[in-house]
């Protein structure tokens, strides 16, 4: 053929074109066998990544009720406008954040918190920007959809405390789990992920673990801008046990109003049964609002109203009756009675020791604030709470006595109550160390002075209660407690499922042995016998007497500065139980500052008793007592 | 439509590279209804392909010769429709004023078709020369021939379609015995110039930001912004990559064109589509099914009774082969994202019957080889 002219090489020249076009192709065909079948798995996770999504449905928390049922705490329904990490991974959003202010009217600050938060922990798929998301909070987020489709709405059970600050340091509150906690390898273990919802403070972080439940979650299918398209599973979630505590609501709300209405306001009234260590009241005065921490803590307003919580001086968020540690006045005697009866230092028939209206320790003389009260025995020394007799009967027992006692009645240990961050009271057994190495030896001024609860000796309320009503239950002292139940939830799920969650059994509190104080029947029915006369003999808290419920208890006033200083008020303290020889009730009242244990805790804690038998045994109700109410 | 052919054409038509386009062109079609299940881009390929197969049986069954002799008329009138892109007439579509509205033919992209008279026009040109070395006039020639309608389809603005006309006029000049040493220089000079271009036009900001993100993401792709201009090609790769050997298998439903990850699935980047379907079993046999139709083609070049009806064919052939390389090239993410329909699959009428008339071409020149 004339074409294929040597000249112009067009063979050769048609054929390079040719071997081109191939060598073309064949580098397609290398790119594609690497992309397909070398890293083929890799963008089929890539692919699978971007578009299977799962969306977490949060387990609603179990409800708290009290012992009859009526609800503590509960959740609700709410609605949370949430920042997905997703779409914003590789984005700086920082021009966005005025545009979430004004849309969601939220705080900046707290945004730029919030998003800084999500940008350092990779940890995080989303970030709650604001709760109780408005109508017009997700009108606006659905309507900036394709703008910001890093915001979400997402349904969250949100924990709501009915009554507020009604048995709030009961209760405690939830929050979002600190990245300090998160730090910790336990926690980690348990799976616990940035943002979520843990109880802190009360019930709701000692029995966490409970009244969670377990999320469940949509495994779903978006498109590129995020929408759902279908749905390839569901797994429903398991939701908290609900607790029934051991509180009775109609006692709690009563002994609160007798805190409102003390003279300083501050304070704190338990009950329990010391039959078996239920706790029917424990109430701390000045209280504060749980819900400040969950539904206002994005806010500017709940943030202040937190921050003020933590800076007020009068503390509300102490729980006065485990936190609060008080000089135990002369409700001291009661424990101590009881030990120098164990300790031979008195006997059932040989108990009487003199007054003198004092001591004199070295040079030093230490009255009896009452007065001289003779040479009583055991009985009228309670009842009369006679200084002078302990101080003699302290030096009698030794500071190794006294030691002993702190250790017999658990002084030197937490009541072991469910509640977190329980303190432990401050003893002869824990200062003597202290003073020994401070001052070289332990004077015996300060044997006189633990007597009567003072100087070394400041003790936890709920220390207090446990000791003194072990008296009325033939010294039986039981660990306090305020679970009652955990109700059962069903399981989640078929058995032999690979998202099958087991069902959860009900259980009450697992109580400990209660521990044995050792004495006879003589030596515990003379230091009732005194606790009585306190209430119904003409004692220290004798315009209390009710003949119908006799009340056995102890006043105590505990000083707080030296006499005459011109300093605080002396806390006053009424401990006691009823009836007296087959008790039923338990009740343990402090006011903070207020001068006598008989005119300020002793009313309190009678208003206590008035509710109990109003409600429990309306007939035993005495006119004398309604009246003092 | 086959009774205007005499018997003897009959017998000489070229029913192998037919059956490979229409073959192709079916493959596509099954793989456009993959890319847009929802939509009606799938039957509206099965109409073109009916159109476009009437048009490569009238194309062959026409004397090339003829055509060729009217060349001049072709591309005067292809610069006129080039000229009306411009004009009111001109429909917008992306940015871009490509498309020709007229009535009762309806919308089509004239720059699609320019390129056969434009082919015409430089075979008729090179095809009478006498042998020996080209000249520089006549190479100015040759480029003032391809220059008309690139300028044109630059200022709808659509630089990608405009690049596909290059590869007409290279591959013409080569075949027409530019010396050697051109041709070396040229590739040397291009390999010095290109990345100096780049530099330059970023500099002067002649290269849009949009346009560097594109090249960059080519470097680095797991490092480009996904929600950015880099996003097609990642995404791209992803969809290739997820194919893997055999394919997606009927998960249809989760696949990336109809979760919309993937951009313009039916249109460039339907190989993407074709990777994830069929895998590379399917990607491979569809490259082979490339190969023997430019082979069949240049074939026949070999075969031309006269030099035109060579060009003819070998410019066909480059065109095809660059758009192949660039279009797949993009998809498999090596190339920047440039807006080159992949020859006989992706969607689009104008696309395929041009194609088809061009292969129609190779028919013709087929047929006639034993003439002369």
């Amino acid at each position: 053929m004339k074409l294929y002219d040597q000249a112009q090489n067009l063979g050769i020249r048609v054929g390079s074109i040719q071997v081109i076009a191939f060598v073309l192709l064949a580098i397609l065909g290398a790119r594609l066998y690497y992309l397909q079948v070398v890293k083929g798995d890799y963008y089929s996770d890539k692919a699978e990544n971007q578009r299977i999504r799962l969306i977490p449905i949060p387990a609603p928390r179990g409800a708290i009720f009290d012992r009859q049922g009526k609800l503590l705490v509960d959740s609700r329904p709410t609605y949370n406008i949430t920042l997905s990490n997703e779409p914003i991974k590789k984005i700086d959003i920082s021009d966005r954040i005025e545009d979430y202010a004004r849309g969601l009217n939220v705080d900046r600050q707290y945004l730029i918190e919030r998003i800084n938060l999500i940008k350092k922990q990779p940890g995080f798929e989303t970030m709650v920007l604001k709760e109780n998301a408005t109508i017009q909070d997700i009108t606006w987020v659905a309507a900036h959809e394709s703008e910001y489709p890093e915001l979400r709405i997402e349904l969250q059970p949100q924990r709501f405390y009915p009554l507020g600050k009604t048995l709030a340091h009961v209760l405690g509150y939830v929050g979002e789990i600190s990245p300090k906690q998160l730090e910790k390898p336990e926690v980690i273990e348990k799976g616990f992920r940035p943002g979520d919802i843990v109880g802190k403070g009360g019930l709701e972080q000692y029995y966490d673990e409970f009244l969670r439940g377990k999320p469940g979650y949509r495994k779903v299918i978006v498109d590129s801008r995020g929408r759902v398209q279908s749905e390839i599973e569901v797994v429903q979630p398991q939701a908290g046990q609900d607790l029934v505590s051991t509180i009775d609501l109609d006692l709690q709300l009563a002994a609160e109003e007798q805190l409102a209405n003390s003279s300083t306001k501050r304070g704190m009234i338990i009950s329990m049964d010391p039959n078996n260590g239920e706790i029917l009241v424990m109430a701390s005065a000045p209280s504060f609002d749980p819900n400040s921490f969950v539904t206002r803590i994005a806010t500017p307003e709940g943030r202040k109203e937190i921050a003020q919580y933590y800076t007020d001086k009068e503390r509300p968020l102490l729980n006065r009756a485990i936190q609060g540690r008080y000089p135990p006045g002369s409700t001291w005697k009661i424990p101590e009675s009881v030990a120098a009866l164990q300790q031979g230092a008195i006997t059932t028939k040989s108990n009487s020791i003199v007054c003198g209206g004092g001591i004199q320790v070295g040079n030093r003389f230490t009255r009896d604030t009452s007065g001289n009260h003779g040479t009583p025995n055991l009985p009228s020394a309670i009842t009369h709470s006679c200084d002078g007799y302990y101080y003699r009967l302290a030096l009698k027992m030794g500071v190794q006595g006294l030691v002993k006692m702190v250790e017999t009645f658990d002084y030197d240990k937490r009541s072991g109550i469910d509640l977190p961050n329980e303190k432990i009271s401050q003893t002869p057994k824990s200062w003597m160390p202290i003073v020994v190495k401070n001052e070289g030896k332990w004077n015996d001024i300060r044997t006189v002075f633990a007597a009567i609860g003072q100087d070394t000796v400041v003790v936890t309320p709920i220390a207090m209660i446990r000791a003194v009503s072990s008296v009325g239950v033939q010294g039986k002292m039981f660990v306090p407690h305020l679970l009652k139940e955990f109700k059962a939830i069903g399981a989640i799920g078929e058995e032999g499922e690979a998202n099958y969650v087991p069902p959860r059994q009900s259980f009450g509190f697992q109580h400990p042995e209660p521990k044995i104080i050792e004495m006879t029947p003589e030596q515990n029915k003379m230091v009732l016998e005194g606790m009585w006369g306190v209430v119904n003999n003409g004692g220290t808290a004798g315009r209390f007497k009710n003949p119908n419920f006799e009340i056995a208890g102890k006043t105590g006033t505990a000083q707080v500065s030296e006499i005459g200083s011109g300093g605080a008020k002396d806390h006053a303290w009424f401990v006691s139980f009823a009836p007296a020889y087959k008790p039923e009730i338990a009740v343990i009242g402090l006011i903070e500052n207020s001068g006598f244990g008989a005119s300020n805790a002793a009313p309190a804690v009678i208003g206590v008793y008035n509710a109990y038998l109003l409600k429990n045994h309306s007939d035993l109700l005495g006119g004398q007592q309604m009246a003092k109410k | 439509m086959v009774a205007i052919l005499e018997k003897r054409n009959l017998r000489d038509f070229d029913w192998l590279t037919a059956l490979l386009a229409v073959a192709i062109v079916s493959f596509g079609v099954w793989q456009i209804y993959n890319a847009q299940p929802t939509e009606s881009y799938w039957s509206k390929q099965i109409t073109g392909l009916f159109i476009a197969l009437v048009a490569l049986t009238v194309i062959a069954a026409t004397d090339y010769r003829r055509v060729i002799d009217a060349a001049p008329i072709f591309y005067g009138l292809s610069l006129v429709l080039l000229l009306l892109v411009l004009t009111p007439l001109g429909v917008k579509v992306n940015g871009q004023q490509a498309w020709l509205k007229l009535p009762i033919i309806g919308q089509f992209q004239p720059s699609e078709f320019v390129k056969i008279p434009t082919i015409l026009m430089l075979a008729k040109y090179f095809g009478a020369r006498k042998l020996g070395s080209l000249k520089l006039r006549e190479i100015l020639t040759g480029a003032l021939i391809l220059a008309a309608p690139v300028g044109l389809i630059l200022l709808e603005p659509d630089a990608g379609q405009a690049m596909t006309y290059f590869p007409l006029l290279a591959v013409v000049l080569f075949l027409s015995a530019i010396k050697v040493r051109y041709v070396l220089l040229t590739i040397v000079a291009g390999l010095i110039f290109m990345p100096l271009a780049y530099y330059v036009g970023v500099e002067t900001g002649k290269i849009k930001g949009y346009q560097q993100e594109r090249i960059k993401v080519i470097l680095d792709p797991e490092s480009a912004d996904p929600r950015g201009y880099g996003y097609h090609t990642v995404q791209s790769m992803i969809t290739v990559g997820k194919g893997g050997l055999s394919g997606i298998k009927g998960d249809t439903e989760t696949s990336q064109s109809v979760l919309k990850f993937l951009p313009e699935p039916h249109t460039d980047f339907i190989f993407a589509v074709t990777a994830e379907n069929t895998g590379f079993i399917g990607c491979i046999s569809l490259l082979l099914a490339y190969a023997m139709l430019l082979s069949r083609l240049i074939a026949g070049a070999r075969q031309a009774p006269d030099r035109a009806g060579m060009l003819v064919i070998m410019a066909i052939v480059g065109s095809l082969t660059f758009q192949i390389f660039i279009n797949v090239g993009m998809a498999l993410g090596f190339l920047p994202v440039i807006g080159v329909p992949l020859p006989l699959m992706s969607a689009g009428l104008s696309a395929v019957l041009s194609t088809f008339i061009a292969i129609g071409f190779v028919i013709s020149v087929k047929m006639r080889r034993f003439v002369n």
